[in-house]
């Protein structure tokens, strides 16, 4: 069964005609771009795979509509992400399958906590690809601030969007699940995990 | 008078040797200053054979151009010789630098990169001859008007110049998918169907090796020795990597890796395959290359409906399933 496909979303309010990086100036520059889109992909795409999982648990409760529309919003990031990656020749992560797996899984058996146990398992997730995102935010402002701003705006806006859906776990009782500090140790040393492979590989 | 200016020469190659151990100008540091030392000593080794040099006409402006922005003293000699009006004008330096001059040497030849490949296109056709190992280099040296001792340059021989002969080659590719890419997006050419142009690019590329095919064996035990692996896989990766961007593949998941594997076996069997040719032409390897392709693409297609009709028959499955519970009574709604 496959749980994840990148959606059919509207894509003209993606529809921009220049592209978010610089040309590369030298080899360095490329692969540490390419270390970071990469990266960014594979993130998205696994909270893709992890929402689908959560809807497959929970998709005909009343938190279905809420996680349908967090699920929207991470579609068009990854969208936007396979634009990037198909644009600059970024080689996609080899973890992809199991990325695919490993979410859909994460996705489904925090659902089978409860409501607040999906909306846990957002929190840790979002916490993590939101702390990612900063530190990749400040790698690009020590860098060069001006030959990146169409990136940096890029990443700022993802970053929101993520801490959004962070706040709204908060809201809809993410901490009330039992053993909610274990719960989310685990889930983002997973996360530090898949994000230090997919830089590299 | 000859034999002081070739005295003021050796001076001026032994301060080189020592201003290039040095200095720290090229990011190889020591060992490329060493190198560069070297063919400095190649340079008038083979200057010392030969007669008087008439330096190129830009060399005036370009050492005067120098002059203000050079820092060290190692060039003050010969920029005082070279204004000097009363002795000849020899120069060891063939002036051959390409970038311009606010480039980021300090001195003002080309440098070692471009020298050596010159040089290793000048060994190019040598390789018929001598096939590809050292001599071919040192001969395509000597056309250069440098020592046959300057193929001591490549601490890796015959794998060098092998090397860079795939390099060139798929350099020289690269340009003419480019060039037909722009044809299309014109409008001046037809786009072509993705199997034509992954024949079309196979093709051309393998007919590169065409002047070479006889010695072609040789080049490739060279490439498969262990320490010249690494880089001979980064050229056959990117060559399958540009063949796909420019066939149009965008995709972002493993049919990115299973598309470029798939062409990568195609073109190493099709190599294989040419090198045994003998027939006109090389007729039976586009026949071969053809239906490999047409392996691939039906291999391609055959995975799709084995998609589909996998997810037709799940669909199936989970229909009948919900079936099952209706008429036993388990999905009830009390």
């Amino acid at each position: 069964v496959t749980a994840c496909s990148p959606c059919v979303v509207n894509s003209s309010m993606l529809c921009r005609k220049y592209t978010v990086l610089p040309p590369p100036r030298d080899k360095e520059e490329k692969a540490m771009l390419d270390s970071m889109l990469r990266v960014d992909h594979a993130g998205e795409y696994g909270a893709n795979c992890i929402y689908a999982g959560q809807m497959a648990v929970l998709g005909r409760t009343q938190s279905g509509p809420l996680i349908q529309n967090m699920w929207d919003q991470e579609k068009i990031h990854l969208q936007k992400f396979n634009e990037i990656l198909g644009e600059n020749r970024v080689r996609p992560t080899v973890m992809l399958p199991l990325w695919n797996i490993a979410g859909f899984l994460l996705g489904a058996s925090t659902a089978l906590l409860g409501k607040e146990g999906a909306m846990a398992c957002t929190v840790a997730v979002e916490e993590s690809i939101s702390e990612h995102y900063n530190s990749q935010i400040r790698a690009l402002m020590e860098e060069d601030p001006d030959r990146y701003t169409e990136l940096l705006q890029l990443i700022k806006e993802f970053r929101d969007d993520e801490m959004e859906h962070h706040d709204t776990g908060l809201e809809h009782d993410a901490e009330s699940v039992p053993g909610y500090m274990i719960l989310k140790t685990l889930i983002q040393a997973g996360c530090k995990a898949a994000i230090y492979i997919s830089q590299r590989i | 008078m000859a034999a002081l200016i070739r005295s003021l020469r050796a001076v001026r190659s032994l301060r080189g040797l020592g201003s290039a151990v040095v200095a720290t100008t090229c990011p190889a540091s020591l060992y490329g200053g060493l190198r560069r030392g070297f063919h400095r000593a190649a340079l008038l080794a083979s200057d010392s054979k030969s007669d008087q040099t008439v330096p190129p006409p830009s060399h005036h402006e370009h050492y005067q151009a120098q002059e203000p922005r050079q820092g060290s003293s190692t060039f003050s000699t010969e920029q005082a010789s070279a204004s000097d009006p009363g002795t000849q004008h020899e120069d060891p330096w063939p002036n051959t630098s390409y970038q311009d001059q606010s480039g980021e040497q300090a001195e003002d030849y080309e440098t070692e990169d471009q020298l050596q490949a010159r040089i290793l296109t000048a060994a190019l056709e040598f390789v018929p001859q001598h096939g590809w190992t050292v001599e071919a280099i040192a001969a395509g040296a000597e056309t250069l008007g440098l020592s046959a001792a300057s193929a001591g340059m490549f601490d890796n021989g015959a794998g060098d110049l092998v090397l860079h002969f795939v390099g060139q080659c798929n350099v020289q590719l690269t340009e003419i998918l480019a060039e037909e890419h722009n044809q299309v997006q014109l409008g001046q050419a037809e786009k072509k169907k993705t199997a034509d142009f992954l024949r079309h690019a196979v093709e051309t590329r393998l007919r590169m090796l065409v002047p070479y095919i006889d010695t072609w064996p040789q080049a490739m035990s060279l490439l498969l020795l262990p320490h010249n692996i690494p880089e001979s896989l980064k050229h056959l990766s990117t060559l399958v990597d540009d063949i796909w961007y420019y066939a149009g593949d965008r995709s972002t998941d493993m049919s990115w890796y299973t598309r470029r594997a798939a062409l990568t076996g195609i073109y190493n069997t099709t190599e294989l395959v040419m090198v045994q040719d003998s027939s006109p032409d090389f007729e039976e390897t586009w026949v071969f290359l053809d239906n490999r392709i047409r392996d691939v693409v039906n291999m391609a297609n055959t995975a799709k409906q084995v998609q589909a009709t996998g997810e037709a028959v799940v669909q199936g499955l989970m229909g009948a399933a919900v079936t099952l519970k209706n008429i036993t009574g388990v999905n009830q709604r009390r």
